[in-house]
């Protein structure tokens, strides 16, 4: 009995995967009669392995990033540059053209190519999120005052993007393109949809699964310690600084991953994804999930975007803000450890009456 | 010359707005601790509230006397916030302190509600204030124009500095509020009631984002999201001006604002804004706690 | 105690909220699905966020025309029931919601998007699923799609008019001043053609950010570039800064004339007409405008909405595509997408519409439109000055246009 309480999040996890992955037999088999609900839970598993990064600097290393929306772009726009070029066939695109530029941008050409394509999905985030830690960390910037730093950064990336409008497509950004294994919408490409859709799926079970651990390895006992007592970590002989980039780095390559996933089904990516707010909700995912615990961040992202997908529709279109408002602040003033928490208090409850 | 001298003029005004808008922050944030994203949007409730004045001192006052409006609407919109601020502080807040990070998460909630309060009560278009006739135009002196109202704004910051370093150095109150921010222990041990300390300091600072309202009100829209395009200027004029100094609060606000005016003579105004958030983040590298650093021996500060 | 009563409380909203957010869907789409004699159609706008602003009053066209449509008896026999969702100002969302609307809730058309960022994101979605949008706005052009049907202006009944008119009213220096974002970077695209062609001269282009509140920096730029009339293309709140910006540095018409693209009458109460007075814009309606269809059309949208609201290009273009539908549908005989699209591209399709009578072009499935230049008003009403003796046909390509052409205005192959 004891040990199957320890393996409650892996329990909670398998079903959630199973459940996910019946979702498209079900559809292919016209039980669940549309498929855009399977390529929202698509979307859905996109944002829970940006949650699971985002928990891993702040749940575990107590770091609060307000930018991982930047590094979810970059990833995004990796995929979404090559899924382009697939369309032009290497050719240039419209907005280009209205930018005035006659050939590819050198920043694309690297992209004609599916495998550097994957590989800058993981090294642009990765890079980006290794040079800006290693030079926020090593001044020793913490706190509240990495989360303000990491929001302005994140506001000037966007506006960057806006201003670069001949390479990124401003803010209308990249669309008008297909998945990886072509069209996945309508009702003539289920098998592509489950492709991708599994393809997602695998990714989000091997994040859960490194994730783990590396949460459950001496490193992230030493990050748990970074987050309880950064200077007595510090003063153990630890190199804080190094430790802090590394987890920062993996965190990017998570949110980067989770943005190629989510252009594969969102068939566009806009800037839009990097404004402060959107990042803020990334955090609000963990916040309500519970943040320390792998399986929280996931139970969040989806349960957060399942409500916004339900909520902001029909009847309730002018009263929706009211309620995603408060599930956040009662959140957060009475349940620090989220929604996982909640449940663990209660079994610990349940067991020492039962005891 | 003549465009040098506009050049400052400009920037001494976007300073000021910045200034203005930062001044709350400056207490909730500077002295409380506590990340109000909601800000913002209290900023909005002041424009709002200027928009509800001038519309009710329409039906009262007779034509010729419109302008007075304004007048009223400074007081209105800061006891206004202030109560909003104060309520907030006794339910949510208080329950915050000590957690930066969750004051943040939770206060974003509470942004949330209130935009769309804000569309529900004056709907989703934006409302219109007229600028009250003394504050129309502006005076021209050697070709160069300065304008009415952000000469007004500008007054209207020193006299909000002037205020709040009267309130916080020189009043029984400000030596209560300063004595609860650096030992809260000792503080209530001396018999100050630091629950009553902390609601009010957060009201004021709340008060200042409605007076912040009124002068956004005069420049530009006022529509649900005003106080977003505030929001990340101000929190970075705090951080780069050194938390819980009100002179570094200036001199972080003046900074944003010239380098933002400058950069944009020679760019455009979206490469101008990345620069300048970037110009910010190198200096904090070089002084990570700000311009202006409150000693201490604490480790964990 | 206390603390623990208010957790359990706060335990129990919480789990409430959720239960409400995690079933609500049920109630909007159970409403007209179960009955036969409905038909069901989508609406697709902000309805918060920063573009709420504009697209609540497009929203309430739609559902003015809907309503009075049901009252008349409906369409082939049908009442409309409308299913509406948030995009939130998100072209993300807008992907997500329009999937929903076409593939679950399977409307028989959505009416949609302001945005060009919305509409591009959901483009490909309307084409892969086969659906039909309705798109309601004027647009930068360069676009045509089978599966879009566009009622506002292409830029060639917007854009290439007003400048026509502007240069030979005598304007030779233009500033362009607009927005970062697609709509205005690809109307000074063909306005810099256009005043080229016609030898006069651009003297400064400027793109403000979409939230900036400060114009100090660019009205100097405009003031040492010394043009004779300002071409903006600024949206939204960028409006409302730019112009009340101008007028403490007592600039009025006289002094800087301006034209505008993205005022309507909405703008204009936003703004303040005092400020506004003497300004130009063009559109393809105005609330003044004089036919007969137009006084009831704004009669009836005041009385459901109030009287201080004014209809505006956009809203009407937005009555204008709902009964365009229910024309098609009729001329059809039936509400499937692809006998829908069939007789869209037949060209036959035409309505009385407020601003005069509107035809679909059956090529590119944009609507032939009468332009007019109109002047702003101290009652903020926009009177017309000038206007086109017939509709112009859309050319969303710019295709008759030499210059254009020559200038390389042209979709890629």
């Amino acid at each position: 009995m004891k040990k199957l309480k320890n393996q409650g999040s892996n329990i909670c996890f398998l079903v959630i995967v199973i459940l996910l992955a019946l979702a498209p037999i079900l559809a292919g088999a016209g039980i669940i009669k549309s498929t855009s609900m399977v390529l929202f839970l698509g979307k859905c598993i996109a944002f829970a392995i940006v949650a699971i990064g985002l928990d891993l600097i702040w749940g575990y290393t107590g770091i609060l990033s307000l930018g991982h929306g930047l590094y979810f772009c970059l990833g995004g726009y990796a995929m979404a540059m090559y899924l382009k070029l697939q369309e032009t066939q290497g050719g240039i695109t419209d907005f280009m053209q209205v930018g005035g530029l006659t050939e590819l941008p050198l920043i694309w050409r690297p992209f004609q190519n599916i495998f550097v394509s994957m590989l800058m999905v993981f090294v642009v985030p990765g890079a980006a999120a290794g040079i800006i830690g290693y030079f926020i960390f090593k001044s020793r910037v913490k706190g509240v005052y990495f989360s303000i730093i990491s929001q302005a950064l994140t506001w000037a990336a966007y506006s960057m993007f806006i201003a670069l409008s001949p390479y990124t497509n401003g803010n209308v950004g990249i669309t008008e393109i297909k998945s990886l294994f072509g069209s996945i919408k309508g009702s003539g490409n289920i098998d592509n949809m489950m492709k991708v859709f599994y393809l997602a799926l695998l990714l989000l079970v091997l994040a859960y699964a490194s994730s783990k651990y590396l949460v459950d390895s001496k490193f992230g006992k030493l990050l748990i310690a970074i987050r309880d007592g950064e200077n007595r970590t510090y003063f153990s002989g630890y190199k804080v600084s190094k430790f802090k980039t590394f987890i920062y780095v993996i965190s990017a390559v998570f949110a980067g991953v989770a943005g190629a996933v989510f252009v594969n089904f969102n068939g566009s990516i806009t800037p839009s994804q990097m404004t402060i707010s959107y990042s803020i909700t990334m955090v609000i995912w963990v916040a309500v999930g519970g943040r320390g615990t792998i399986i929280g961040a996931i139970i969040g992202a989806f349960l957060i975007n399942l409500c916004e997908y339900n909520l902001s529709s029909g009847s309730l279109v002018d009263i929706w803000q009211y309620i995603i408002g408060a599930i956040f602040c009662i959140t957060i003033l009475f349940f620090k450890g989220g929604i996982v928490g909640l449940v663990k208090e209660r079994i610990s409850k349940v067991d020492r009456k039962t005891d | 010359m003549e465009q040098f001298v506009n050049a400052l003029f400009n920037g001494l005004s976007l300073s000021s707005i910045i200034l203005l808008t930062s001044l709350g922050l400056a207490i909730t944030f500077g002295q409380m601790r506590v990340i109000n994203m909601a800000h913002g949007e209290f900023v909005m409730v002041g424009a709002y509230m200027t928009y509800v004045v001038q519309n009710i001192v329409a039906v009262v006052v007779p034509p010729s006397m419109q302008g007075i409006y304004y007048i009223l609407a400074i007081p209105v919109a800061f006891f206004t916030t202030f109560l909003l601020g104060s309520i907030m502080e006794r339910f949510i807040i208080s329950r915050l302190y000590g957690r930066e990070i969750d004051s943040l998460l939770a206060t974003w909630g509470i942004s949330l509600i209130l935009q769309q309060a804000a569309r529900s009560i004056f709907g989703t278009q934006g409302v219109n204030v007229t600028v009250p006739s003394f504050l129309e135009g502006g005076i021209t002196i050697n070709g160069c124009t300065f304008s009415l109202n952000r000469i007004f704004i500008i007054l209207l910051v020193l006299m909000c500095l002037l205020g709040m370093y009267l309130i916080m150095y020189r009043s029984g109150f400000g030596k209560q509020m300063r004595a609860v921010v650096q030992n809260r222990s000792m503080a209530q041990c001396m018999g100050i009631n630091s629950r009553k300390v902390d609601n009010i300091t957060f009201a004021i600072g709340s008060g200042m984002a409605g007076i912040a309202g009124c002068s956004v009100a005069l420049l530009g829209s006022i529509d649900s999201t005003v106080g977003q395009s505030y929001i990340v200027n101000s929190f970075m004029a705090i951080v780069l001006g050194g938390v819980g100094k009100l002179a570094g609060t200036v001199l972080g606000s003046s900074i944003i604002g010239f380098s933002g005016i400058f950069a944009e003579q020679y760019t455009s105004a979206t490469i101008a804004k990345a620069i300048v958030l970037l110009i910010v983040i190198v200096f904090l590298q070089k002084r990570p706690q700000g311009l202006f650093i409150v000693k201490s021996r604490s480790l964990d500060e | 105690m206390e603390k623990r009563y208010f957790k359990k409380i706060a335990a129990c909203t919480l789990a409430l909220f959720m239960a409400i957010s995690l079933v609500a869907c049920g109630d909007s789409s159970s409403a007209g699905s179960g009955k036969e004699d409905t038909v069901k159609v989508g609406l697709l706008h902000s309805l918060t966020g920063s573009m709420a602003i504009s697209e609540k009053s497009v929203r309430d066209a739609e559902v003015l025309a809907i309503e009075e449509i049901n009252k008349a008896g409906g369409v082939l026999g049908k009442q409309i029931v409308y299913v509406e969702e948030d995009g939130a100002s998100e072209p993300s969302t807008f992907a997500t919601k329009a999937e929903k609307l076409v593939d679950s809730e399977k409307v028989a058309t959505v009416f949609g998007c302001w945005t060009s960022s919305s509409r591009k994101a959901v483009k490909s979605i309307f084409e892969d699923y086969n659906a039909l949008l309705w798109y309601p706005v004027q647009y930068e052009g360069m676009e045509d799609s089978d599966n879009i049907v566009y009622t506002g202006a292409a830029p060639n009944q917007q854009i290439v008019p007003a400048i026509e008119y502007l240069i030979a009213q005598g304007y030779k220096k233009f500033f362009l001043i607009g927005s970062d974002y697609v709509f205005p970077r690809t109307a000074n695209m063909i306005i810099n053609a256009q005043v080229k062609e016609a030898g006069c001269e651009v003297v400064g282009e400027e793109y403000a950010d979409m939230d900036q509140t400060d114009f100090a920096s660019i009205i100097s730029k405009i003031e040492s570039a010394k043009p004779d009339v300002i071409i903006n293309t600024l949206n939204g709140t960028g409006n409302v800064s730019f112009f009340k910006q101008m007028s403490e540095k007592n600039y009025t018409s006289k002094d800087y004339m301006t034209m505008s693209f993205s005022i309507a009458e909405e703008e204009v109460a936003t703004i303040g007409s005092s400020i506004l007075k003497g300004h130009m814009v063009s559109w393809n309606y105005y609330q003044t405008t004089a036919t007969e269809k137009n006084k009831e059309f704004v009669a009836a949208y005041k009385e459901k909405f109030g009287k201080d609201r004014v209809t505006s290009d956009p809203a009407e273009a937005a009555y204008d595509a709902v009964y365009l539908w229910k024309e098609v549908c009729e001329k059809a005989g039936s509400f499937e997408v692809d006998d829908v699209l069939g007789a869209v591209r037949s060209g036959e399709i035409s309505y009385e519409a407020p601003e005069g009578t509107v035809v679909i072009n059956g090529d590119n499935q944009h609507l032939a439109k009468t332009v007019r230049i109109g002047e702003i008003g101290e009652d903020g009403l926009i009177t017309e000055i000038y206007a086109t003796n017939a509709p112009v046909d859309p050319d969303p390509y710019l295709k008759n246009y030499d210059w254009a052409v020559k200038a390389g205005i042209q979709p890629l192959e």
